[in-house]
């Protein structure tokens, strides 16, 4: 029996609570903000998977302070490295590119306006992520889209037990295949095509890399509900993407046909 | 090579329940060893197993999902503009 991915390589450990240092930030002198002139930031930022360290968490708040005292300006070098995590979140949820800039810009601007309810409770990347999140629902409710069909390859409830599609008729995927594009297109469909209690925890937890606790405070739901939801979203990708009973690679169905009892 | 009567044999669904847990290694030890031991003779298991790593792989690379060409500028711009527009009004 060969995987879908034989050519792919196989990753192994690495736990999720492995800490990713984010692009290296100028730690302040007490009182004073060290802020690049605007174009000069790198502009890969804007495009990297943003984790803060304690370091830049004590920057942002410092950064916060001075930007409700009056320095607006600052505002846009306190969000911009947190641009991916929301345009992701956004794009996730209204499945298009240009509605995603627009959530994505409405979502940053209400964190301004909002700015003095910041308490740092919780990290700013959780509180950005809450407003992008309602934003964007707010967006896909207000536009009345019709329901989602979703990918449920089992049984309707959470703690319903998973069935894999498809165990007996693997085929191995041409190696070109997986280099195409095409392959990308299909799991970005993928994830947004999945319900949106199992592609936020994904996009959340695999995307964005947060930590189950993280995630679990971000979405309001218990830890217990982060590692299901996850399991039921990965697994459902990784059905979306498996050959169909045929035994094709195929991206463009977006029916998936139920499991066989086992 | 382990004891098979020490292992307690584990069940496909189990191995399923489990499987994403596995993968992040947010898994007790003894269950672990469980799946681990269940994965070296279950192939269609193993085949989940590998799925399920390269999708992780695949969806936690950086490009997946990139900020499509210009998105970065025109949402900073936008975002700018809606600021001073706001001091203007008086915000």
């Amino acid at each position: 029996m060969i995987d879908e991915f034989a050519n792919r390589k196989v990753v192994h450990g690495g736990g999720p609570d492995e800490v990713v240092m984010g692009p290296p930030i100028l730690v302040p002198a007490p009182g004073h903000v060290s802020v690049p002139p605007s174009g000069g930031t790198s502009p890969d930022v804007a495009h990297r998977t943003y984790t803060p360290n304690a370091a830049t968490l004590r920057n942002e708040l410092v950064l916060i302070e001075r930007i409700l005292a009056g320095e607006r300006e600052l505002f846009m070098e306190l969000v911009r490295p947190y641009q991916k995590l929301v345009y992701s979140m956004a794009v996730t949820v209204v499945k298009n590119e240009h509605e995603a800039e627009d959530v994505s810009q409405e979502a940053l601007f209400k964190a301004f306006k909002n700015l003095s309810q910041f308490r740092g409770e919780c990290k700013f990347s959780t509180w950005i992520i809450q407003i992008t999140l309602n934003e964007a629902r707010h967006r896909v409710r207000k536009q009345q889209r019709a329901r989602e069909d979703s990918i449920d390859c089992g049984l309707e409830s959470e703690e319903g037990d998973y069935i894999p599609i498809d165990l007996a008729d693997w085929r191995e995927i041409p190696s070109e295949a997986l280099q195409r594009k095409e392959l990308r297109t299909a799991l970005e469909r993928a994830i947004s095509d999945l319900k949106p209690i199992y592609r936020d925890v994904l996009v959340l937890r695999d995307i964005e890399h947060l930590n189950v606790a993280e995630t679990a405070e971000t979405l309001n739901i218990s830890e217990a509900s982060v590692k299901t939801r996850l399991l039921r979203a990965r697994l459902q990708v990784r059905d979306a993407l498996a050959p169909g009973f045929d035994g094709y690679w195929n991206t463009g169905s977006t029916t998936y046909k139920r499991v066989r009892a086992f | 090579m382990p004891d098979d009567k020490m292992i307690v044999e584990i069940s496909c669904f189990e191995v399923w329940r489990r499987l994403s847990d596995y993968v992040d290694g947010e898994i007790e030890p003894d269950l672990k060893a469980r799946l681990t031991y269940h994965f070296a003779r279950c192939r269609d298991c193993k085949a989940l197993l590998d799925g399920t790593r390269n999708v992780v792989a695949l969806i936690g690379d950086e490009h997946a999902f990139e900020l499509p060409a210009g998105t970065s500028q025109r949402i900073t711009s936008a975002l700018e503009r809606r600021i001073a527009e706001d001091r203007e009004a008086g915000g």
